[in-house]
């Protein structure tokens, strides 16, 4: 039964040439080569898929225009597994190959935790699409985000729900994962500092919890007059948006970004009407978002929502800065990017920050009898 | 004082779930002296089946249900061949490792055959629900209580007034007996298993509009029906019913009054409590082992 | 349990040859990872595979020694990863005081878990075990004040010295290579031993003097300190850990790598456990199908425990067994010394008021007795009688209703089985209970090893007084041979030379005879005329009149749980009552004398 590792790798190094390693785009002569960390298995693999379609439609777009310091862009995928380990090996895989000028990590936070310390010692830019505030601001340079983080989308989520539908009593429910705990806190504090508005009810649940009656009972309770939530898994939020209805809850309710996405419709149909999200990704809030849209679903066939449009944007502004500084020094690199100001791209304006923040806002949706409609873009105050 | 009854009444909803679940196990186990860690997936995979026939083929509703049901004897058959039959002489321990093996296998199966996105699955009322002064009550919820009490009875009469079901309970009780007595053993260890998948998959069905369809659906209902079965008394049938609703109720009592993130931890603890102070649960007998 | 378990059967001779392999394999290991050319890449891998194996190792004790399941692994190993995490982190302490305070807590914790073996075995302790695993993966996701929940704790340290990946490296094997020694040499420790007898074969462990609960419990103990120290070395590897990475999944992929490689043994451990990461990493093709490769691993968790329960290694040492030549011993057993307690009165055992009631039925019904030092005392009735209930009651395996019994002046009524071997007494059973996965010595040497037993301290006088009482039943010579290559009748011996060496002052035994054949039933007869030449005290139940008949002085005739009749062998047999007893009465004729 003994195997060597030397006779597995070369009976599968065969293997690796197939479909594990998807969206190799080989081009003809010398390429510039970007890593990918995506979920390719694990719980998340759905979503790795659709990243890696918006990444690949960004390099096509590139290589169409010219590519790169002249050079065609080439993308190299390496399995995360969707777990912290996993993320890890895949990023020091990619990390081997020196001749890799930067990458693209992921849309989790806890991930993204992961692998900041390999990431520090690596020094080469990385783009994610994870939300947690403290990924910009643990004195990283090399980490840029692509997405609004959860100090937006709570100050957003607060600044709807109170400044423009004027509520000022808010039930807070949110998952107790690492998302939904950093969200709730998030949006806590922005309420906090609105005028007159309130915390009068913080509910945690924890993930596929089968039934939310206590939680909507709380809500109910609680005598909120508008609801905000965080929920990571959408059967979740099917099972709970059902229930607030069969218990008679009204008010109107502001959610994080998976009470717009397709499978959260589909599960819990009418219970959604009428409700309100927050969308980092939303078709009709610009021009570029449309766009891309559009090239999106002629690839995809399905409609395009945010787990494909930051990477989207992430390997166009990428190689937007890379041919800005003339070449790969990664400190070149950084200051290009950083420097990137009234970028249109599918998810909003890009103006970076200091800490690599590209997005300051988010844009609220409406749920109109199942279909999803742009209301309007709130940039963040703080 | 509402709020007590509406939670009381959702309680016993999904202690019902965890009650048909439970005892698909408790049969199992009394027939082989074995706990099923598969017996979840078992009601998962019934319902992404009646998914595949009634929402993707279109089938009406009675036969979609009648073809998933056939789905779930043809598992359980394949279950008892594949998993328990070339295992049954080995001691417990090999047995629970490959059912815990079984589940993973089945699980991701069903991920790779269909996806990992949850599905809708219409239930069997037009209303959802009837309001009755201050409980709504889920029409689900309340043709999953019926069920039960139906399935409960049916049990009873299967077990203790037909031939069929007195050989079952031989069979279980005392293997080598049952053979000398000219009872094919091995044909009611596989009716045993294929009831077991029945149950389960009715269980699966019946909850699937409520929860939706989901690859984890399973595990997280199974662990609590588990736990109901200890707290019910394992092998005693009626335990695991009583155990099922228990735990229920208690469950959502404790998560409004308690804490809502450590609401699975109710179920653990009272579990744990059982085991320590009344491993024989309400309704079980201790067994000892002879010298 | 045994056959999953794999027989360890270590030959004597290992000893300083052994250790010396060993340490060159591992001074080897240890340059390997600090001067062979690996990337980054392999180097995250291999300290994964090294903090993962140990972790394993628990699992090689608690589950391959000593046949308890747990399934929360995983929540050890978090143990001791938090507290690492935390200890450097937020509490500003150095890395070696973290790790110390993780398998500290990981020690106290597993010992609480094994407390839970006390009342349960089987599905409950696995249920009570997933619980333990589900609550303290639940307490670390939302306890944030302290767990900093789901975020997890980042930013984790290294010890001085060794904070380059390379160096770090270089630690783990070394601790892998310490733990390991330690796991690989536990089986032939004397608490090894225990543990091997507790999962070969609960009972007859009790009664061989080994108090079960406490070595369950150090099982679950050093199982769970294992995990932490594993926990540990991985948050310092990896410099950040998150709940979800010590979830019950976890716990399955622990226990899958502990079949895999081989449950029993330590090599086994680090063989399934390297299979278990490279593998993933390898089968790429398998991975473009979300769910394929788990359901293949499912799958594969089934064929494991169908076709290959010992594992990889269990497998490969089966093969080698073949090979390996029994060892022979060379020099003479000595003389088997038995010498009977000192008590102050003349009777080795009183029995009075003895009832043992299961609910309604009276098993054993105010029965009283008492045995003479030095003779050879039967119980007999017909069937159903009450005569092992009696036996059961006497070894401790049941609780009496009511009665006393006192050995030698010793007060025995309460004590647990192994409390009754330490105060001096022995018992075979009716169905030959050996531990199925060791060699007659092995077996012998238990027995010697039971407290209380007045020889020199010492394995060597162990090892001396269990050849002299294996060569005292006739078996002189095959000590190193498993006891499942021995016929019915020689196992029926080695039972007995079990309890001769652990120097009882009475020897109980339950129906010798039965399942031998005439011949062996004769030599049976001649062991206990010399055991009882010798001095020793015994009590014995059969069927086999003959036999009892010829070795015994005095019989005491149970009936229907009563005692029937009580004195000197012949005239006791020659008693009406007695001979109604097992013959009956015919309906119209008379009765014969």
């Amino acid at each position: 039964m003994t195997v060597s590792r030397r006779s597995f790798s070369a009976a599968l190094s065969a293997g690796l040439a197939g479909p594990g390693l998807i969206g190799r785009s080989f081009a003809q002569g010398a390429t510039l080569k970007i890593g990918m960390c995506s979920p390719v298995t694990g719980p998340a693999a759905e979503s790795g898929r659709y990243a890696q379609i918006g990444a690949r439609l960004a390099i096509d777009a590139v290589n169409k225009a010219g590519g790169v310091l002249g050079k065609q862009v080439e993308l190299i995928v390496e399995d995360d597994q969707t777990t912290n380990p996993g993320i890890v090996l895949a990023f020091s895989k990619l990390a081997a190959q020196q001749d890799i000028v930067a990458f693209v990590g992921s849309i989790r936070s806890t991930q993204t935790h992961a692998m900041a310390p390999d990431v520090l010692k690596v020094g080469k830019p990385v783009m994610i699409g994870g939300t947690d505030p403290a990924l910009t601001r643990m004195g990283n340079p090399w980490i840029f985000r692509f997405r609004p983080n959860d100090l937006y989308s709570g100050s957003v989520i607060a600044e709807y729900g109170t400044k423009t539908l004027g509520k000022k009593k808010w039930a807070i429910v949110h998952s107790t994962d690492a998302f939904g705990t950093a969200g709730g806190k998030a949006l806590s504090a922005a309420i906090a500092k609105l005028d007159g508005a309130s915390v009068v009810l913080d509910q945690g649940y924890a993930n596929q919890s089968q039934d939310f009656t206590p939680v909507v009972l709380a809500v109910k309770q609680s005598g909120a007059d508008v609801l905000g939530s965080y929920f990571t898994f959408e059967n979740d939020l099917g099972v709970f948006a059902r229930q607030l209805r069969q218990l008679g809850v009204t008010i109107p309710y502001v959610g994080s970004p998976s009470i717009t996405n397709v499978t959260a419709l589909k599960l819990a149909g009418p219970a959604l009407y009428g409700t309100f999200g927050v969308a980092d990704y939303a078709e009709e809030s610009s021009d570029a978002a449309r766009a891309f849209g559009k090239a999106y679903r002629e690839v995809a066939k399905v409609a395009p929502d945010n787990q494909s449009s930051w990477t989207y944007d992430a390997l166009t502004i990428l190689c937007m800065a890379i041919n800005k500084a003339g070449k790969t020094d990664p400190q070149a690199i950084r200051e290009a990017i950083l420097s990137i100001k009234k970028h249109q791209g599918a998810e909003g304006e890009y103006n970076f920050d200091a800490n690599g923040d590209g997005l300051h806002g988010y844009n609220i949706v409406r749920n109109e009898k199942g279909t999803i409609v742009f209301d309007k873009h709130i940039e963040s105050a703080i | 004082m509402d709020l007590a009854l509406q939670l009381f009444f959702t309680g016993l909803g999904i202690g019902a779930v965890y009650a048909l679940v439970a005892l698909g196990f408790v049969l199992i186990f009394r027939a082989t002296n074995v706990v099923n860690f598969a017996q979840g997936e078992f009601s998962m995979v019934a319902a992404f089946l009646m998914v595949v026939f009634a929402v993707d083929l279109h089938w009406p509703y009675g036969w979609a249900f009648l073809a998933a049901l056939a789905g779930m004897a043809l598992l359980g058959v394949i279950f008892n061949l594949g998993v328990y039959y070339p295992l049954r002489n080995r001691s417990f321990l090999p047995v629970i490792i490959a059912t815990i093996g079984a589940s993973i296998f089945l699980a991701n199966s069903v991920l790779a055959l269909y996806g990992p996105q949850p599905q809708v699955l219409p239930g069997w009322f037009e209303t959802p629900g009837l309001q009755i002064g201050p409980v709504y009550l889920d029409s689900q919820y309340l043709l999953i209580m019926a069920v039960t009490l139906v399935l409960v009875g049916f049990n009873y009469w299967l077990f203790e007034h037909t031939l069929l079901g007195k050989k079952l309970q031989a069979t279980s009780q005392d293997k080598e007996m049952a053979a000398l007595l000219g009872i094919p053993v091995a044909t009611m260890i596989m009716l045993t298993f294929v009831y077991s998948a029945l149950l389960g998959g009715i269980a699966g069905i019946l909850v699937a509009p409520i929860l939706f369809v989901s690859i984890q659906m399973g595990s997280t209902i199974a662990l609590k029906a588990f736990a109901a079965t200890i707290i019910g008394g394992f092998g005693d049938v009626t335990g695991a019913i009583i155990g099922g609703l228990a735990l229920g109720v208690i469950e959502t009592f404790g998560a409004a009054y308690v804490s809502v993130p450590y609401k699975d931890g109710f179920a653990f603890l009272v579990l744990v409590a059982f085991l320590v102070f009344r491993p024989q649960g309400i309704f079980g007998e201790r067994v000892a082992e002879k010298a | 349990m045994s056959a999953l378990a794999g027989a360890v059967a270590a030959p004597a001779t290992r000893g300083i040859t052994g250790l010396l392999l060993y340490a060159t394999l591992a001074a080897a290991a240890v340059a390997a990872a600090l001067l062979a050319p690996l990337d980054a890449y392999m180097l995250h891998i291999l300290v994964q595979t090294a903090t993962f194996s140990i972790a394993v190792f628990g699992l090689t004790v608690v589950l391959g020694l000593c046949g308890q399941i747990n399934l929360a692994q995983a929540a050890f190993f978090g143990f001791g990863a938090y507290a690492v995490g935390l200890g450097t982190t937020d509490l500003h302490l150095n890395f070696w005081v973290s790790l110390a305070l993780g398998m500290g807590l990981a020690l106290l914790m597993g010992a609480f878990l094994g407390m839970a073996t006390l009342r349960l075995g089987g599905h409950y302790l696995a249920m009570v075990t997933i619980s333990f695993q589900q609550i303290v993966t639940l307490i670390m996701v939302n306890w944030i004040p302290v767990t900093h929940g789901p975020d997890g704790v980042s930013r984790i340290l290294r010890p001085a010295l060794f904070e380059s990946q390379r160096a770090f490296l270089g630690l783990c094997v070394v601790m892998l290579a310490l733990v390991g020694y330690a796991v690989w040499r536990l089986p032939q420790t004397r608490l090894g031993r225990a543990m091997r007898a507790v999962r070969d074969n609960e009972l007859a462990a009790g009664v061989a003097g080994i108090n079960v609960y406490r070595v369950k419990v150090a099982a679950f103990a050093l199982s769970a300190v294992l995990g932490g120290i594993g926990g540990g070395l991985f948050a310092g590897g990896f410099a950040y850990v998150s709940p979800d990475q010590f979830s019950f999944a976890e716990s399955i992929v622990f226990m899958t790598m502990s079949l895999l490689g081989g449950v029993a043994s330590p090599i086994g451990a680090v063989i399934g456990t390297g299979l278990l990461i490279v593998l993933p990493e390898s089968l790429r093709f398998l991975k473009s199908v979300p769910g394929l490769y788990l359901a293949i691993y499912g799958l594969a968790i089934i064929l494991i425990i169908r076709y290959m329960p010992d594992g990889i290694w269990g497998f490969v040492q089966q093969s080698l067994r073949r090979w390996r030549p029994p060892a022979l011993t060379s020099a003479p057993a000595i003389e088997l010394m038995l010498a009977p307690a000192e008590g102050n009165t003349g009777m080795a055992l009183e029995v009075t008021g003895l009832a043992k009631h299961f609910g309604g039925l009276k098993a054993v019904d105010d029965v009283s007795f008492s045995v003479r030092r030095g003779g050879v005392h039967a119980l007999i009735g017909p069937n159903g009688s009450g005569k092992t209930t009696t036996l059961n009651v006497l070894s401790g395996l049941y609780t009496a209703t009511a009665g006393r019994i006192v050995l030698g002046g010793r007060e025995l009524t309460s004590l647990p089985p192994h409390a009754r071997t330490a105060a001096g007494l022995g018992r075979t059973f009716q169905n030959i209970r050996l531990f199925r996965s060791m060699t007659a010595l092995e077996n012998v040497v238990i027995g010697a090893e039971r407290p209380g037993n007045p020889i020199a301290a010492g394995h060597g006088a162990l090892v001396e007084r269990a050849r002299a009482a294996l060569a005292f039943v006739g078996l002189a010579g095959r000590e190193q041979e498993l006891v499942s290559s021995f016929s019915y009748g020689h196992q029926r011996l080695i039972e007995i030379a079990r309890t001769l060496a652990g120097n009882p002052s009475l020897l109980l035994l339950d129906e010798p005879a039965a399942g031998l054949n005439s011949s062996e039933k004769l030599a049976l007869r001649d062991l206990l005329k010399r055991i009882a030449a010798k001095g020793l005290t015994i009590l014995i139940i059969d069927h086999d009149m003959t036999l009892v008949t010829e070795v015994a002085e005095h019989i005491t005739v149970l009936n229907f749980g009563r005692r029937i009749a009580d004195g000197i062998a012949a005239e006791v047999l020659r008693q009406p009552d007695v001979i109604t007893a097992y013959l009956g009465t015919e309906p119209d004729a008379p009765a014969r004398a």
